[in-house]
């Protein structure tokens, strides 16, 4: 193109003065980007800095309105580590529940966005009544329900209360009725803790799955109604249809919900390590060592994304939309 | 069925212009309600329906259950919490814990400074997140997925892990020594000390910024925290409203802005006058996200206020003094009273959340959502 006006000797005065539709959109996405990328750069990464710097020293305050750094070195890893006498069981504690947490909040969130996504009478309804969660159950409400005591008294029927609030009969399921149920079949005892376990937390993992439940909606909202009416031509059931069409359609969002998930549930205040690293925090001289702490837990965390992102991506179908 | 009526040719009974009336043999009403209700695929239909309805209404008391309980222990005496035959009922109807809570917490205090700062800082962040997303979802330039993984990276840390730092940051106020250069902290250049007290001899800050230290702004117990990191689009779970709002824009068709831009409009105002009202759905979904977690967020407000000067929603939980009691239910009623403070503080969310909520799904289902 160039070339060709250069030949034939035609000015082209315009095209000194305003950049290529290329170049002004590439200055335009700048321009949009702009005050994440100014953020980012002179607040975030300094705060991110600062705070892996503050974890190798020890801070006093100063009189005069400024503060003091002293580098201790690792010293305070090695406190969290190996002096700290409930870090690493509460980590391993934090661990295992986010592993027991977070496939049940996948399949829960999964199984109730295909229902929501039914035609129904009241859909509205019942949508509306399961994203309350989402909105009203976050930050200290979560901190009031952590310590709640009233709604396990209501719900129950009867009983003598020693107005201590505590009692025994709350739970919803005991493992008496589940194993009773699974008797007659030969599965371990692993799975019968996880069903009661589940059911008793059916509560908690409700109030958790919220925004997965959106994501999983949207997902299945882009699916095309042409593939289910010809896979319905074809003759295939429903349960065929799900694991056939929807389940694959859907992975991308699994591998999205599987990561919000994690991230979501290892950063709320209810979880036990943030509990304890923010409990730490108010003690004295427990800032720095809740830095410390809570990098190392951000560094597992990590691995585990990079683990499950990486083996679910294996399984990613995508569709080829061109 | 079908076959029989081919067979037999339907009589015209009556014809005018708009309507024909046909008479013809119809199967008798008793089979075709046999067909209908006695299939298979009836019966699956209706098992199917009541277990679906049965789990939609479980659910839907798991969830709504504490809300009520919370409802029906705020109106209950302290008596009512030792006796055994109150359950969800209250038997000595009462409003003072309402009371209470609204005049020695401060809830009035709270309601204006809470939806102040809610407000503007929903407001806010819905718009830089467009911004930022829009910038994303449409605009090819170098660096934009590194921006991107920037966002994620945002969303990813947790903030506690950045609670340190992000209080002393604030306390210490100084982007790039710039403040503690003008007030005199004074800048070293090839070994000598340059001091300066530009920002003391202009005096241009009034007395709410008295606070000046050699080591920058005190900016705790303001808003301006929140504020600053809504403008940068860094605040609570922003990364998760630039992601979804990224998605929404890369469904909407590229067309749309080339035809504008072919019409002669520029990018900002293409973006403002085509874009921003095609996606006010997901705007108000971001919004609703925005201001109830503001409204709700324990972990910003107790880092940055640290005195008890600006009351905040998420502030006012506790007993009020009035009510403190050494009685036998003590327990139970000062979890009922904890829980009346949450209910007052999310009385207004509720009403917000009535009027967004059918945003809320539409917004979510335009957007199209994918993962690639």
């Amino acid at each position: 193109m160039t070339k060709d006006v250069a030949q034939t000797k035609v000015k082209a005065p315009k095209r000194k003065k305003s950049a290529s539709l290329d170049r002004r959109k590439a200055r335009g996405g700048w321009l949009f980007v702009l005050p994440f990328v100014i953020g980012f750069v002179l607040i975030y990464l300094p705060i991110v800095i600062d705070s892996i710097r503050y974890s190798f020293y020890q801070i006093k305050v100063v009189a005069g309105g400024g503060y003091q750094l002293i580098p201790v070195g690792w010293a305070n890893y090695n406190e969290a580590l190996f002096v700290n006498p409930d870090y690493v069981t509460t980590l391993l504690s934090g661990l295992q529940s986010l592993a027991f947490d977070i496939p049940m909040i996948l399949i829960f969130s999964l199984f109730m966005a295909v229902l929501l996504n039914q035609k129904m009478a009241g859909r509205a309804v019942f949508r509306a009544i399961f994203f309350i969660p989402v909105i009203l159950s976050t930050g200290i409400m979560e901190s009031i329900e952590a310590q709640n005591v009233l709604s396990d008294y209501m719900g129950e029927a009867s009983g003598i209360e020693d107005g201590s609030g505590e009692s025994t009969a709350s739970e919803i399921v005991s493992a008496m009725d589940i194993e009773k149920l699974f008797s007659g079949m030969a599965v371990g005892e692993g799975l019968v803790t996880y069903v009661t376990n589940a059911i008793n937390n059916i509560y908690n993992i409700v109030n958790r799955s919220g925004v997965q439940m959106l994501i999983f909606l949207a997902g299945l909202q882009s699916i095309s109604p042409a593939i289910y009416e010809s896979v319905q031509i074809d003759g295939a059931t429903a349960w065929e249809t799900f694991w056939k069409i929807t389940f694959p359609m859907i992975s991308p969002m699994i591998l999205v919900n599987a990561v919000y998930t994690i991230i979501d549930s290892f950063t709320t205040d209810s979880n036990v390590v943030m509990t304890f690293i923010s409990e730490t925090y108010q003690k004295a001289n427990g800032n720095v060592l809740s830095s410390a702490m809570a990098w190392m837990y951000f560094l597992i965390v990590i691995l585990i994304i990079a683990a499950i992102a990486g083996i679910l991506s294996a399984f990613v179908f995508y569709q080829r939309r061109d | 069925m079908n076959a029989q009526n081919i067979d037999n040719k339907p009589k015209v009974q009556k014809e005018t212009k708009n309507k024909i009336k046909v008479e013809f043999e119809r199967t008798p009403l008793k089979e075709r309600l046999k067909a209908k209700f006695l299939s298979m695929f009836f019966v699956k239909k209706v098992v199917w329906f009541l277990f679906r309805l049965v789990l939609l209404v479980g659910i839907s008391y798991i969830v709504l259950f504490p809300f009520f309980t919370k409802i029906a222990g705020s109106f209950m005496a302290p008596e009512d919490f030792v006796d055994v035959t109150v359950r969800l009922i209250p038997k000595n109807f009462t409003l003072d814990i309402y009371k209470a809570v609204w005049t020695e917490l401060n809830y009035f205090e709270a309601f204006t400074n809470t939806l102040l700062l809610s407000a503007s800082t929903a407001v806010i962040q819905t718009l830089i997140c467009c911004f930022v997303a829009y910038g994303l979802a449409k605009f090819k330039f170098k660096g934009n997925k590194f921006v991107f993984l920037a966002v994620i990276f945002s969303l990813v840390i947790p903030h506690q892990t950045l609670q340190l730092s992000l209080f002393m940051n604030f306390r210490y106020f100084d982007i790039l020594g710039i403040f503690q250069f003008l007030n005199g902290g004074g800048i070293s250049l090839f070994g000598k000390t340059i001091t300066n007290d530009f920002l003391a001899a202009i005096d241009i800050f009034p007395d709410t910024w008295e606070k000046f230290t050699t080591s920058g702004i005190t900016l705790t117990n303001t808003y301006w925290p929140m504020i600053i990191l809504s403008l940068c689009g860094l605040a609570f779970k922003n990364g998760l409203y630039i992601f979804m709002l990224r998605q929404f824009f890369r469904g909407v068709p590229d067309e749309l802005e080339e035809s504008a831009y072919i019409d002669g409009s520029g990018i900002i105002r293409t973006f403002i006058t085509i874009i921003l009202p095609l996606s006010i759905p997901m705007m108000i979904t971001v919004f609703l996200f925005a201001f109830s977690w503001q409204w709700t967020d324990d972990f910003y407000t107790n880092l940055f206020f640290t005195t008890t000067k600006t009351v905040l929603m998420p502030k006012i939980v506790g007993i009020p003094s009035s009510l403190t009691t050494d009685y036998a239910g003590q327990n139970l009623y000062y979890s009922a009273i904890r829980n009346t403070c949450g209910i007052m503080i999310i009385a207004p969310l509720v009403v917000v959340y009535l009027f967004c909520q059918k945003y809320l799904v539409q917004g979510i289902e335009r957007s199209g959502l994918t993962a690639d």
